[in-house]
This record gives C-alpha cells, structure tokens and sequence, in this order.
C-alpha cells in the first residue's frame, strides 16, 4: 500500500514539474528579457530606437537585420493604471506597431497605411472604447518594426523615430 | 520515517522528471531548434507553426516560441517558416556550399534570414545574414549560402562561423490565399548542397 502512495506521488509531482515549467516558462523567459532591456536602457513608457541588428547589437533572439526596431516597455502599476497614448510616425515602408503581453501573446498589431499608426492601450480590466486597445497584463512590450534593409533607410528611421510617443497620459477627462 | 522521506524522494525525483521533460518536450533544453519545431505545416521541409504570437498557441509551442522567437507576431502579420536541412535532409552546416533558390511570394515583403543554433545571428561581420525582396524582385532568383563569398554569386548569405544553422523565411502581410492555405500558396525555396569541405 505504501508503495502504491510512493507511486502516486512520484507521478502527481512529473505531472506537476511538467505544467509549471510549461506554464511558467513564457513569462519568466518574457520578464528576464524585459529585466534585460531594462539593463540596456530601454525605457519604460517612451521609445527607444534600437541599433541597426548585427550579430553584435541582437540583444533578443531571430532579430531581423532588414527590421529598424523602436521598443517601449510598459507597467501599468507604475504608472496608476492610467491610459498610455501610442504614436508611430510615418514609414514609407512597411511600418506595424505590435503589443505583447507578459506571456509573450502578441494580442494586437496596427499597421501603418502611410499616415502614421495612433493607439490607446489602457491597463486589463479597463472598460474600453471602440479601437482603444486593453492589455490582458500589467507589463508588456511595444515594438515598432519598419522596414530598413540598408544602412541608408535605417538613418531615414532614426531621422523620424524621435516623433514616436508611448506615454501615460495626463489627460484627466475633465474638460479642460 | 522511511515511508516519509520515500514521499520526500518522490516528489523531488517526480518535479525533477517532470521539469526536465516539459523543458525537452517544448524545444527548451537543450537550447536547439527554432520556431517551427513543433510544426503545423510543412511545406517541402520549410515549418511553420500559425499559431506562433497567438492566445490559441498550445503551451508547448509558446514555450518554444518564447525561448526561440520572443515578439514574434501573429499570422495575420507575418507567417514565418523555417528550414534547418538541405533537399536531401541533411542539416545545413557552415563547412557546406549551399544554393538556395526560389520565386517571389505572396506577401506585401519578404526575407530569408540565417541563424545559427542558439537562435542568433552568427557572430560574423560580414553584413551578408538576409535576403530580401527588395533586392530579389518577384522573379526567379538563386543565392549562394557559404563561409565566404564565392565570386560567382550575385547575392550572398554568409554562413560564416554559423556551425550548424537554420533559415527563416519571413512573410510580412500575407495575401488572404496565403493565410487560408499556406501549404498551397508559399513558394518554398530549394536548398542545393553544392559540396562541403573535405568531400573527396
């Protein structure tokens, strides 16, 4: 009988080592790489352009080098849950705007139309108008993506990338 | 006092068994393979998985994807395949020569990119990791996939200090034929060995 209960136990505890590694590893993988961005000066709530992707500037896996990358962490609870206001200027070229989750879920992605991308990301569990986005998670990352296979468009990318806006709005709805 | 510490045995060995096999089952250890290992679709070797960047993704292959394609976007933005052996299903090594041959695709941009097996670009500075459709056009096209460019190759992707690699074929905003049935509509490269070094 004991032995049948040890027996029990050691495949209830496989089972368990098995979903929380596979559970857990997304978010865990997905928070190291944000605890590194952080590291390397990526900011939280404003877009950083990252250097042109060469074997020595990747600082995530399967970059593309023909990609400029912009990145924007965000955390809602450091910012009191409040509204955070996306900007994407203008890309002659493929240009998108992705958001993803801290379990690593890319849950929304505009594309520019040659007009520019505008998007309002509000906290999880925020009651949403029609195209406002809501995150499912405090934390997350937005990435811009524009396509700039050479060395010429990626310096047309960091000519226009300081107008990209990722911030907490100060807008308190009161009319003024 | 036995039965306890054959209880405490258990559960150590059990977590143990059951991490390791989550972590080999989902492609995270050992730290191999890309983002197409636990594949949807296959088309002439080039993988795919379409759920790749999505909520329905199964936990085996968001966990891979995490460890191998972290920010990947969803379908309906980008699809991406992946190839990791030539037409005769060997793996793609960087002592080989390699043409690598195909058409354009039904997508608004596209983009074969080499990485080595950690998922990287490998460490080289040779400015010769991707193709892509701006310089390939939407007609036949051939690169040379090698260590060092061989002088009769008009493009070139380097395999320079890569060790065994892989490619990712890129399909930024796929065509609605594309989305509903990538099996038909891709146009999946070839990949000729041309030799190796140390073939007789």
């Amino acid at each position: 009988m004991r032995a049948f209960v040890i027996i029990l136990v050691l495949l209830a505890s496989i089972a368990a080592g098995h979903a929380v590694v596979l559970f857990g590893a997304p978010s865990f993988i997905m928070g190291k790489a944000m605890a590194a961005m952080e590291e390397r000066d990526v900011p939280t709530h404003a877009f950083a352009l990252a250097k042109r992707m060469t074997p020595e500037t990747q600082r995530v896996v399967r970059p593309s080098p023909d990609l400029a990358y912009s990145l924007c962490l965000f955390d809602f609870s450091s910012s009191d849950r409040q509204p955070l206001i996306v900007h994407a200027e203008p890309w002659s070229d493929y240009s998108s705007v992705s958001f993803f989750d801290a379990q690593t879920n890319n849950f929304a992605t505009l594309r520019d139309s040659g007009e520019g991308i505008d998007a309002v990301l509000l906290p999880p569990g925020a009651s949403a108008q029609p195209n406002d986005l809501v995150s499912p998670s405090e934390k997350g990352i937005i990435l811009i993506r524009r396509l700039a296979p050479s060395d010429a468009a990626y310096r047309e990318v960091a000519g226009i990338a300081a107008g990209d806006r990722c911030e907490v709005t100060t807008d308190t709805g009161d009319g003024e | 006092m036995r039965f306890i510490l054959g209880l405490l045995a258990a559960v150590l060995v059990g977590l143990a068994i059951g991490g390791a096999s989550a972590l080999i089952a989902a492609g995270l250890w050992p730290a191999k393979g890309g983002i197409g290992g636990i594949s949807a679709v296959t088309v002439d070797g080039w993988r795919a998985d379409l759920s790749v960047g999505s909520e329905t993704a199964n936990p085996y292959t968001r966990a891979r994807v995490a460890r191998h394609g972290l920010l990947g976007l969803a379908q309906s933005e980008a699809i991406y395949f992946v190839r990791s052996a030539d037409d005769k299903g060997q793996p793609l090594r960087e002592t080989c020569t390699y043409r690598l041959s195909g058409k354009g695709q039904d997508a608004r941009w596209w983009s074969i990119t080499l990485y080595d097996a950690d998922s990287r670009l490998p460490m080289n500075d040779d400015d010769a990791l991707s193709v892509d459709a701006s310089a390939l056009g939407e007609g036949a096209w051939s690169v040379m996939i090698a260590p060092q460019r061989p002088e009769e190759a008009e493009h070139w992707i380097s395999s320079n200090n890569a060790g065994t690699f892989d490619l990712t074929l890129r399909l930024y905003v796929p065509s609605p034929a594309l989305l509903e049935n990538p099996a038909r509509s891709v146009n999946a490269p070839r990949i000729s060995r041309l030799g190796c070094v140390g073939d007789a």
